[in-house]
């Protein structure tokens, strides 16, 4: 990881006299990173199996004949087929959208709830602050697959419901934390800066004054959370899935298809090592993605 | 492929806790004393009083520690046990039981007649909640001890019963009783052979009709193995031979009924040599326990019949041949063969082929496998687009389901949902209620070898487990008709024409008939299980 960073200092002062952003810095830095290049791509090809699994395989991942029970690869069914007889490779493709979609929108909702903790907390400081700090130190203090078993069987809407909504709130709930601290350490160090003094002596209002000129100097660490984020929320639909707390009913999705695929792993290892390599891929990429935007972005490295 | 090594590092680990456990244990105990003693593998019970005990671990450890009246030989037929004589005058209503003299309960009280009439009647006393209450309801007086609710489901309760003795049950001497039965029954005899019929000693009752706070956990029976120590919940019951015990001697000194949550985890154990009898084998293990039990992986005959209800309360499942139609949208053959492995058989009758009176295919075209009739006849009748079956999550019926799922997505082209409850009793809870809850995963033992134990409890209007609310007065009829008929051959007659309304009718969906899948350890031999899911006492035996 240091390599790129060399180059950068190396090359930064060297550059032509246009003086660059954070974000133009960081972007010089991830076009020469290969991990940056790698993981994306493969976070691409996620997304694109997320929202057209049809582009991957005809197969209709629902149609499952018991006739197919762990048959080998054959015609579109590259994986072959697990114990029910249904397409395993159908299946892993059409898995990717649900964990996409849980990943996405819990990452999604944590950095609203997280941005407004950490902003208010990190402009008004004293009292506020104390409150808002206090409350995030008492939902990091609730454990998580405690917090996320419990969580996500009150939010259920109960029978025919796939569990979607209750896992995506259930992690949102649960994963703000982290960011909400690195948004406010952030916004502490920026509100003292010159321009913000002078912002305020020209009668701007705390909320232009958070908005317009403490919120884009601060937001680059948090982005970088929230990208690490997204990574640890798809595993974790996955571990609550697994445990049965999770998606459920026809919902179809990684953690789903192991821990159906797990009591029979001695017989046919196929239906629980596919989707598990797909898994691994995924949230590896989301978590080499956002150390990469983290090593190009952090000040302390530069 | 996996191959060996991470199993059997798995069950390694179990064994090195075992062995912890095993030490701790060994301190303190005569060695000598467990030698000649086995390992079965069983479900916490839900309880152990005989007449709140019908549930299958219950029932099994109860074996241990009583002995019936009455128990059945190869062909079926009851044959005395601890009674000297069981007969019935010529109206078929009053019995006379005679028991062997020189008998004792564990703590040396002596067995009499009214040991029997004293269990009985508080099992059938209405305030006493018992489950196991409604075998008593043949016997005259059992009304008087269970007044009919005014409103049924609603707000106002019974009346106290005014009396807490059957008038049927008679003590002529310490070795005699008579029962009077309120209506004719010829087959007396074999429901007493079942669990709840068994007799309570003095000490069990702290005065007359309230048992001894504690009784259930420290549980003194009449049987051939007593209780050690007590029932410590969740971990084990252990048994040890009961030296003054005059019945038929077992071979083994005693059993550890070990309790398991996991029924992999049973599996590991059993593989590995720390249980001797597992009574189930997994699904999820038949594909292996071949390879790894070779000769000592077993399967034998029971009663089990599985089965899909249908709520008939429901408007969309109102029409018979709406459910007709979803039962022919089912391939029980490949079911069997492909999910379980040929260890239970495609069932295609509504009772067990273990009784008199079944008949091969008395469900006709109804359970045939014909998916494009299926869908026709679905068609015409406009069955539901959504088709959801409830299955309890703790019983393993999740590979089933899915697949029974799969088979009637693809020949009806509606959708279908297998949707799992934490336990069977949410699921009872929620009928009882008469919630829509789909179609339910349900399951039956017999308890007495007879057809009306698989047609009454199931399907009367009344019947103790008709939990989708069936009713059809002129099978009730033809049951009440079969009970009072004189000879068993009339009474299987009457039974069989009441069978061949449900074919009509398929207020279920017959599934399959299951087998004991079983498998031992190599310290034992001469395992055997019978129809009733139990493993047989008195003829296993430990090999050194």
């Amino acid at each position: 990881m240091s390599d790129p960073n060399l180059i950068a200092m190396a090359e930064a002062p060297a550059g032509s006299g246009r003086p660059r952003s954070l974000a133009g810095d960081a972007w010089h830095d991830l076009r020469r990173n290969k991990i940056f290049w790698a993981s994306s791509v493969l976070v691409l090809v996620v997304l694109l199996m997320a929202l057209a699994p049809s582009l991957f395989t005809s197969a209709d991942p629902a149609a499952c004949a018991l006739s197919n029970k762990h048959k080998g690869p054959a015609g579109g069914a590259l994986f072959g087929y697990d114990f029910q007889g249904c397409d395993v490779f159908a299946r892993t493709v059409h898995g990717t959208r649900n964990s996409i979609e849980v990943g996405f929108l819990s990452t999604l909702l944590a950095g609203v709830i997280g941005l407004c903790f950490g902003l208010a907390a990190g402009y008004y400081g004293g009292a506020v602050d104390a409150v808002l700090s206090r409350g995030i130190d008492i939902v990091l203090g609730i454990p998580f697959l405690l917090g996320a078993v419990v969580f996500s069987g009150r939010l259920s809407a109960g029978e025919g419901d796939d569990g979607v909504t209750a896992v995506t709130l259930t992690l949102g709930l649960l994963a703000w934390t982290s960011a909400a601290r690195v948004m406010r350490s952030s916004v502490v160090s920026a509100k003292s800066q010159d321009y913000v003094a002078a912002a305020r002596m020209l009668g701007a209002g705390p909320l232009r004054l958070m908005f317009r000129h403490i919120l884009p100097n601060s937001i680059a660490p948090f982005i970088v959370v929230l990208t690490l984020m997204l990574g640890a929320n798809i595993a974790a639909e996955a571990t609550l899935s697994y445990l049965g707390v999770g998606l459920k009913g026809e919902a179809i999705s990684w953690g789903v298809q192991i821990a159906d695929a797990q009591g029979q792993a001695r017989v046919a290892a196929g239906p629980l090592v596919w989707p598990s390599v797909f898994l691994a891929a995924t949230v590896l990429a989301f978590i080499m993605l956002g150390d990469a935007v983290r090593d190009a972005f952090d000040p302390k490295l530069r | 492929m996996f191959g060996k090594r991470p199993w059997k590092m798995a069950a390694g680990a179990a064994a090195i806790s075992l062995l912890v456990a095993g030490c701790r244990g060994g301190d303190s105990e005569d060695p000598t004393a467990t030698a000649n003693a086995v390992v079965i593998g069983i479900a916490e019970p839900k309880h152990l009083l005989p007449t709140n005990t019908t549930d299958n671990n219950g029932s099994q450890v109860l074996a241990s520690l009583f002995y019936p009246l009455v128990d059945f030989d190869a062909g079926r037929k009851p044959v005395e046990v601890a009674a000297e004589s069981v007969t019935v005058d010529k109206t078929n209503r009053v019995w006379t039981i005679k028991l062997k003299p020189g008998f004792t309960f564990h703590n040396g009280e002596p067995v009499t007649s009214q040991n029997y009439i004293d269990a009985w009647n508080y099992g059938a006393y209405a305030p006493n909640a018992q489950d196991g209450g409604y075998f008593f309801e043949r016997i005259a007086g059992y009304a008087d001890l269970n007044p009919l609710d005014p409103d049924g489901a609603g707000p106002a309760k019974a009346p106290d019963p005014t009396t807490n003795k059957m008038s049927g049950l008679k003590k002529v001497d310490d070795l005699t009783f008579t029962v009077t039965l309120s209506a004719p029954f010829a087959s007396f005899d074999s429901v007493m052979a079942y669990s709840v019929f068994y007799p309570l000693p003095k000490a069990a009752f702290a005065k007359d009709g309230v048992i001894a706070e504690g009784f259930e956990e420290k549980l003194i029976g009449n049987g051939p193995f007593k209780l050690k120590g007590k029932w410590e919940h969740d971990d084990k019951i252990v048994v040890e031979k009961f030296s003054d015990f005059k019945g038929v001697v077992p071979k083994i000194d005693g059993v550890t009924w070990k309790i398991y949550q996991d029924d992999m985890a049973a599996y590991a154990d059993l593989v590995d040599n720390n249980l001797d009898v597992q009574t189930n084998i997994p699904t999820d293990a038949l594909a292996v326990a071949p390879a790894d039990l070779g000769e000592r992986f077993q399967n034998s005959e029971d009663s089990g019949f599985d089965f899909i209800g249908f709520p008939t309360f429901a408007p969309e499942y109102e029409n018979p041949n709406v459910r007709k139609a979803i039962s022919m949208a089912i391939n029980r053959e490949e079911i069997a063969s492909q999910v379980f492995l040929n260890s239970v058989a495609a069932a295609k009758s509504f009772v067990s082929p273990v009784v008199q009176g079944y008949r091969e295919n008395s469900c006709g075209e109804a359970c045939e496998y014909n998916p494009t009739k299926a869908r026709e006849l679905y068609a015409e009748n406009k069955g539901p687009a959504e088709i959801k079956i409830t299955y309890n999550q703790d019983g393993g019926h999740k590979s089933w389901v899915d697949a029974t799922c799969n088979q009637i997505k693809a020949a009806l082209r509606v959708n279908c949902t297998g949707v799992p409850e934490p336990k069977f009793s949410v699921m009872q809870e929620k009928l009882k209620a008469k919630q829509n809850i789909g179609l339910i995963r349900l399951g039956w033992v017999m308890d007495y070898p007879l057809m009306e134990n698989y047609l009454g409890p199931l399907f009367t209007t009344k019947g103790s487990s008709n939990f989708y609310g069936w009713s059809n007065a002129a099978f009730d009829t033809l049951m009440k008709q079969g009970s009072a008929a004189a000879t068993p051959e009339a009474q299987v007659k009457k039974w069989q024409q009441a069978e061949d309304i449900l074919a009509q009718e398929m207020p279920i969906i017959p599934l399959r008939f299951s087998r004991n899948v079983f498998g031992y350890s190599t310290r034992v031999a001469n395992v055997d299980m019978d129809l009733f899911k139990k493993v047989d006492l008195y003829e296993i035996e430990t090999v050194a």
